[in-house]
């Protein structure tokens, strides 16, 4: 094989593979590699996989036109606590605003309070003598005192970050930008984040949040970046890299530099554009993305062909508010516990085995049964073909472990008790995902289910047919498919800035003044991309409400002198998502949006070699409801568009299972995704 | 017709839980008033066909148990559940008939299938304003219910799908926010129908006889579970008191609660007769607002991870004779009731306290910090900032309590100050942690809040619904009650600080007068002296202890 033409990569660096997509801009045809990935420093598995890549499907470094990098490591850095010590500059009388938080409990009848991260100490956080009204006028000018004593404290200090939080900074960020000025000087070299650029928007604790989080972050992203050059120029790349982001947007290593908690949810966000693109490619306007791991389950929505997102999301308890991919978390997986609890309830969830000492059947010193364990027991997973054989599963142990502490118990036979696990857990994540889309206006039964991560297929028909949704969509490659969905990426620069005003005709000089703000600003950042003037986009909107209310939503807005136009839209959305509108009320903006955008080609549809129809490569006996049956056993290889195959069947694929139920038809559609239906007459 | 196993009767309580919670989502997605949206004071549940509670969607431990008592009580002693037909709507707002306060509106509808009741649905929401004496239907000055506002007797405001408008435009004619009343209530009927119809898909999918032994076994499992919490724990008898400081209408007057628990086997008795007579002002609670409290102390002591239904409840048997604060007798007034609900959460904790010595904390702040300022702009509007604060957590015996954190009875969010100072005129001074106000001990209870404002119209009123002016909450094993909270006013053309009380009513203040509130801290638990020696660093370090004594 050899790939003569110009070539495009994306690269999802993960927390146990690095996943890559080769794109042959030429012809669209795709490639997949998998390399471990390396922890310590993921840019060497990464190089690795590029070399591998190359030798593999023989092309040079320097026909690569483009590398797109999704990463979890600002991610992990939070979760594992690897940030920056940081100090925190606030207006004086609110240094504890990072503390207090929201106040609202997640759990209402425990004793001792849930844990709430703390990314500062009290005792490095200082207060800095100045007041900005919500206007953006001066309430308390910033003195030379007031400056000095602080940076007195933060010499003192010897922070490896620095955050400043002032209030109302994104009305007027005058005070941030002379301790700014003092800063630099006093502390040279220190990073150094501020409100009103990494998060200009109203709400003092979300700003301080997701400003503190970037702060603390600049260190670590900054160390991989440079390692990243490195191992590149060492390699020989010399093809521009751009970072995944959160919002599914790609950015240059200098802006992701300076602003890393945009890449907070750089892997999960490739998924969701995968949903975005196969919507398009399948012509399927609503889908369900469900990422099925060992100890996760991620739920992404495409909306009319356009993956949806939110203004603000968490990492570990901490709001971060940049637009970003919205991902639900549900507490499910692979490795989620079944127990029998006090007064007889089997339960399945939310704790997990996790990977270590995950199932029973792993053998790593797991001890309670899990999902896993009940789909080995049933027959659906094929102890030598886990992980595509990569792992030899304990049946027997498994067996064991369901019998004594849930079948026993309960006075069930074990494929009983297993089959009981999978229909429980299946409940479960039904209900949760039914009741994410309910909080949105929207029906499960419009939607397909596109189901990927190596836990998916053998749940995603059940999990279906419980969501009253008739289609699930199993893509092609599903193990790289987030690296595949960032082959499809822009050039995306997330500007903001609140403001709060009437959103009447009268608003509109003093709005063409911060969109012309905003739209300079995109500019900018669009030339220093070295981005062409054909290729830019870059539209408008605003954050509306109802006066007083404590949300808003997001409605277009084609030109400063459009409010009534974004007003309008404003009420029918308000009417679509909550049911109701107010339209003799006039909205209020409060926050100015614009997403400067630098296209980038997108790629050809992957063409298809069809095998001829499918011939079962085994037969296996499996579980369902309490009989065992003889099913095929298909390789996915091998299944083409030419005619269907009926359920009960399981397809087995490099890194996962899928299982396809009675009442179930799987056929490969053109593009080489397999789309499953239930039969007519069942729903 | 076979019996259902463990498999579908967990599948079957998703179900229960999942109806429940899309009727609650329903309330939040489509509700008008920010009060309901962003306070999340509303709460759903489900029942069975006899009116026993199965899945609830509680936001807030004071709602829970409250429907079902009520259900209960409109069933016993106003409709009988005969009488409740096909597209029936039951609805009452009146606390002596089952309701808690008159702002809060029940409703409940009963789900047939084939001519056969199979479940009842039930939604229960806080509404801005249900006229009375003052804004918000929250008259600090009340002495009688009929101050308080619009009451509702049990009545059918449907029957057989036909609504009684005149009772809608009686409730709307006598609200002081008809249009956002109005919003949610029809928001609150919406989602009773939403639930209706989940209620019946699962119905049709098990059949009504499954339906019932499911629902009959969820609850028996929750019972199982509650006995089995309670039987842990060494039988015996335990005691203990805390007070309010008073009812806002007679002032040098506290309230006692005073809780003695019996355990005994698998049972529990909790005996509240030695609480207080009922007092004048609305600080009192009805029944059904007791049983709650206690049932909230009951599951933070023992059962957090128990299923709250019908079948958790039987096992506790609770005494509160009428005619106490905590067992009002019509036609006493209930408004606040939260001063004595809270208090009833930190007695029945520190009973359970004395019998599990080392598993239950020291008492949280124990107040809904509720304050309301209405503001007289110059151009002669006025706006209502009306916001809700709380304390620190007592220690636990392992763990120091949390800073400014919800606890207990309610779970609120803070608004953001920004959007605040957006909205109303007012500028804040400070918002922060109270260095010393968390009680000294082995662990250290949580701090609690300062929140001070300076008023910017020309004129303006303020009132507040405090307590734990004068009683802090307490201490465990040695430790340390946490600090008392204080309300102070500092006048624009005068220096000094002027102390107010806990309970306020519309005083006038003007333009420059700073407004500051310091809410209790936690107690703390155990010696003092045993302290680990870097916590105590790192309090001082972080200057949540002072160090000046």
């Amino acid at each position: 094989m050899s790939l003569s033409g110009p070539v495009r990569i994306a690269v999802d660096v993960g927390g146990t593979f690095t996943d890559l997509q080769i794109l042959d801009e030429q012809s669209g045809a795709t490639h997949a590699v998998k390399t471990p990935t390396t922890p310590d420093d993921p840019s060497k598995g990464l190089a690795e996989g590029l070399k591998i890549a190359s030798e593999s499907l023989g092309f040079q470094l320097s026909q690569v036109t483009a590398l797109m990098h999704g990463t979890t490591i600002a991610t992990n850095a939070v979760l594992q606590r690897r940030l920056a010590c940081a100090a925190l500059v606030t207006t004086a009388g609110f240094e504890d605003v990072l503390e207090i938080g929201r106040h609202v409990r997640k759990e209402i009848y425990a004793n001792r309070a849930e844990e709430r991260v703390l990314l500062i100490p009290r005792r490095y956080r200082f207060g800095l003598k100045e007041r900005m009204c919500a206007d953006g006028s001066v309430e308390t000018p910033l003195k030379p005192a007031a400056v000095q004593a602080v940076i007195d404290c933060l010499v003192a200090t010897k922070p490896e970050a620095i955050a400043v939080c002032l209030l109302h900074a994104y009305a007027n960020s005058a005070h941030e930008e002379q301790i700014a000025e003092a800063i630099a000087l006093a502390l040279p070299g220190v990073p150094l984040s501020l409100s009103h650029r990494i998060c200009p928007e109203v709400r003092e604790f979300e700003r301080t949040s997701t400003t503190v989080l970037n702060a603390m972050l600049v260190p670590t992203v900054q160390g991989y970046l440079n390692n990243l050059r490195h191992s590149m120029s060492t390699l020989g790349l010399t093809a521009p890299v751009y970072l995944v982001q959160s919002n599914g947007g790609a950015a240059t290593p200098e802006t992701a530099a300076e602003q890393p908690a945009r890449l907070l949810l750089s892997g999960p966000s490739g998924g969701a554009l995968a949903g975005e693109v196969l919507s398009k490619a399948l012509g399927e306007p609503n889908l369900i993305g469900v990422d099925m791991g060992g100890t996760s389950y991620d739920v992404s929505l495409v909306v009319d062909g356009t993956v949806r997102q939110i203004a603000e999301g968490e990492v570990d308890g901490c709001p971060v508010r940049l637009p970003m991919v919205e991902i639900r978390t549900i507490g499910a997986g692979g490795g989620s516990i079944a127990r029998v609890e006090a007064g007889g309830r089997l339960r399945v969830g939310p704790d997990s085995a996790g990977a270590v000492p995950g199932p029973v059947c792993y053998g790593r010193g797991g001890t309670e049964p899990t999902v896993t364990d009940a789909n080995l027991v049933l027959g659906r997973i094929d102890p030598g073909f886990f992980l595509g054989g990569g792992m030899r599963l304990d049946l027997q142990s498994a067996e064991k472990a369901i019998n004594d502490r849930i079948a026993d118990p309960l006075g069930l036979s074990i494929d009983e008790a297993a089959d009981g696990i999978i229909r429980v857990a299946v409940s479960a994540m039904a209900a949760a995902i039914r009741l994410s889309l309910f909080e949105k206006g929207l029906d499960p039964r419009d939607f397909a289910l596109v189901s990927f991560g190596g836990a998916g297929g053998l749940h995603a028909c059940d999990t279906a047919e419980a969501l009253g949704a008739t289609r699930v969509i199993f893509p092609r490659d599903p193990g790289t498919l987030s690296a595949w969905g960032m082959l499809s990426s822009d050039l995306v620069h997330d500007l903001a800035r609140s403001s709060l005003m009437p959103a009447i005709a009268s608003s509109s000089a003093a709005l063409d003044e911060i969109v012309n703000i905003l739209l300079d600003q995109g500019a900018a950042a669009l030339d220093v991309d070295g981005v062409a003037a054909e290729r830019r986009v870059l539209p408008l909107s605003l954050d509306l409400r109802y006066p007083g209310q404590g949300y808003e939503i997001a409605a277009p807005l084609a030109d400063a002198n459009s409010i009534a136009e974004a007003a309008a839209n404003f009420h029918r959305l308000h009417d679509a998502q909550y049911a109701h509108c107010e339209p003799h009320v006039t909205p209020e903006i409060v926050t100015v949006r614009c997403a400067a955008t630098g296209r980038l080609a997108k790629p050809k549809p992957r063409p298809f070699d069809a095998p001829e129809q499918a011939r079962p490569k085994a037969t296996r006996p499996v579980a369902s409801a309490g009989t065992r049956t003889d099913i095929p056993v298909h390789d996915r290889a091998a299944i083409g568009p030419a005619g269907s195959l009926s359920g009960p069947a399981i397809i087995e694929e490099a890194h996962s299972t899928l299982y396809l139920p009675a009442d179930w038809i799987l056929r490969a559609a053109p593009t080489g995704d397999l789309i499953s239906t239930r039969r007519e007459g069942e729903a | 017709m076979s019996a259902i196993n463990a498999v579908e009767l967990e599948i079957i309580r998703n179900a229960l839980v999942a109806a429940a919670e899309e009727m609650s989502v329903t309330v939040w997605r489509t509700s008008r008033s920010p009060v309901v949206r962003d306070i999340l004071d509303y709460s759903t549940a489900v029942f069975d066909a006899e009116g026993g509670s199965t899945a609830q969607a509680a936001r807030m431990p004071v709602h829970l148990n409250s429907m079902a008592r009520c259900l209960l009580d409109i069933l016993a002693d106003h409709i009988a559940i005969e009488e409740w037909h096909e597209g029936d709507i039951i609805i009452t707002n009146d606390p002596y008939s089952g309701g808690q306060h008159l702002p809060d509106i029940l409703t409940f509808k009963p789900v047939f299938l084939n001519g056969r009741r199979i479940a009842i649905a039930g939604v229960l929401v806080h509404h801005l304003d249900v006229g009375g004496g003052a804004p918000g239907s929250y008259h600090a000055e009340a002495t009688e219910i009929f101050q308080e506002g619009f009451r509702i007797p049990p009545l059918k405001i449907d029957e057989a799908g036909i609504r009684n408008q005149a009772i809608v435009k009686l409730l709307l004619r006598n609200s002081r926010e008809p249009e956002k009343v109005g919003g949610d209530f029809a928001s609150q009927l919406a989602a009773l129908d939403i639930g209706v119809e989940s209620l019946k898909v699962i119905g049709r999918r098990y059949g009504a006889d499954q339906l019932a032994e499911a629902s009959r076994r969820i609850q028996d499992q929750s019972e199982r579970a509650m006995r089995a919490a309670i039987k842990a724990m060494p039988d015996g008898t335990h005691e203990f008191e805390d007070f309010v400081d008073d009812d806002g209408i007679e002032r040098d007057k506290p309230l006692r609660i005073h809780a003695r628990i019996t355990v005994s086997g698998d049972e529990i008795e909790i005996d509240l007769s030695k609480s207080s007579p009922q007092a004048k002002g609305p600080v009192n609670c009805t029944y059904n607002m007791t049983d709650s409290a206690v049932v909230c102390g009951v599951m933070m002591s023992v059962g957090s991870d128990i299923p709250a239904n019908a079948g958790c409840y039987r096992p506790i048997r609770i005494t509160a004779p009428e005619g106490l604060c905590v067992n009002a007798r019509s036609p006493a007034p209930v408004a606040n009731r939260m001063a004595v609900g809270h208090r009833i959460v930190n007695t029945v904790m520190g009973a359970f306290a004395v019998a599990l010595p080392g598993q239950i904390p020291a008492a949280y702040y124990g107040v809904s910090y509720v304050y309301a300022f209405n503001a007289f702009k110059e151009d002669g509007s006025r706006a209502v900032y009306f916001d809700l604060e709380c304390g620190g957590w007592g220690a636990h015996p392992e763990q120091d309590g949390a800073s400014g954190f919800s606890c207990g009875f309610h779970n609120i969010a803070n608004a953001p100050m920004e959007l605040i100072e957006n909205d109303y005129p007012i500028t804040f001074q400070r918002y922060g942690l109270v260095p010393d106000s968390g009680g000294a001990g082995k662990t250290r209870g949580g701090l609690g809040l300062e929140r001070s404002f300076r008023v910017d119209s020309p004129e303006g009123t303020f009132t507040c619904n405090f307590d734990r002016f004068r009683t802090p909450p307490y201490g465990l094993d040695g430790g340390a009650p946490g600090a008392l909270g204080r309300m102070t006013l500092t006048r624009v053309d005068a220096n000094a600080v002027t102390d107010l009380g806990s309970k306020v009513s519309g005083l006038p203040v003007s333009k420059g007068d700073v407004l500051s509130l310091r809410t209790s801290g936690g107690g703390g638990y155990g010696d003092p002296g045993a302290r680990d020696t870097n916590a105590r660093q790192a309090d001082l370090q972080d200057g949540y202890v002072s160090g000046g004594d």
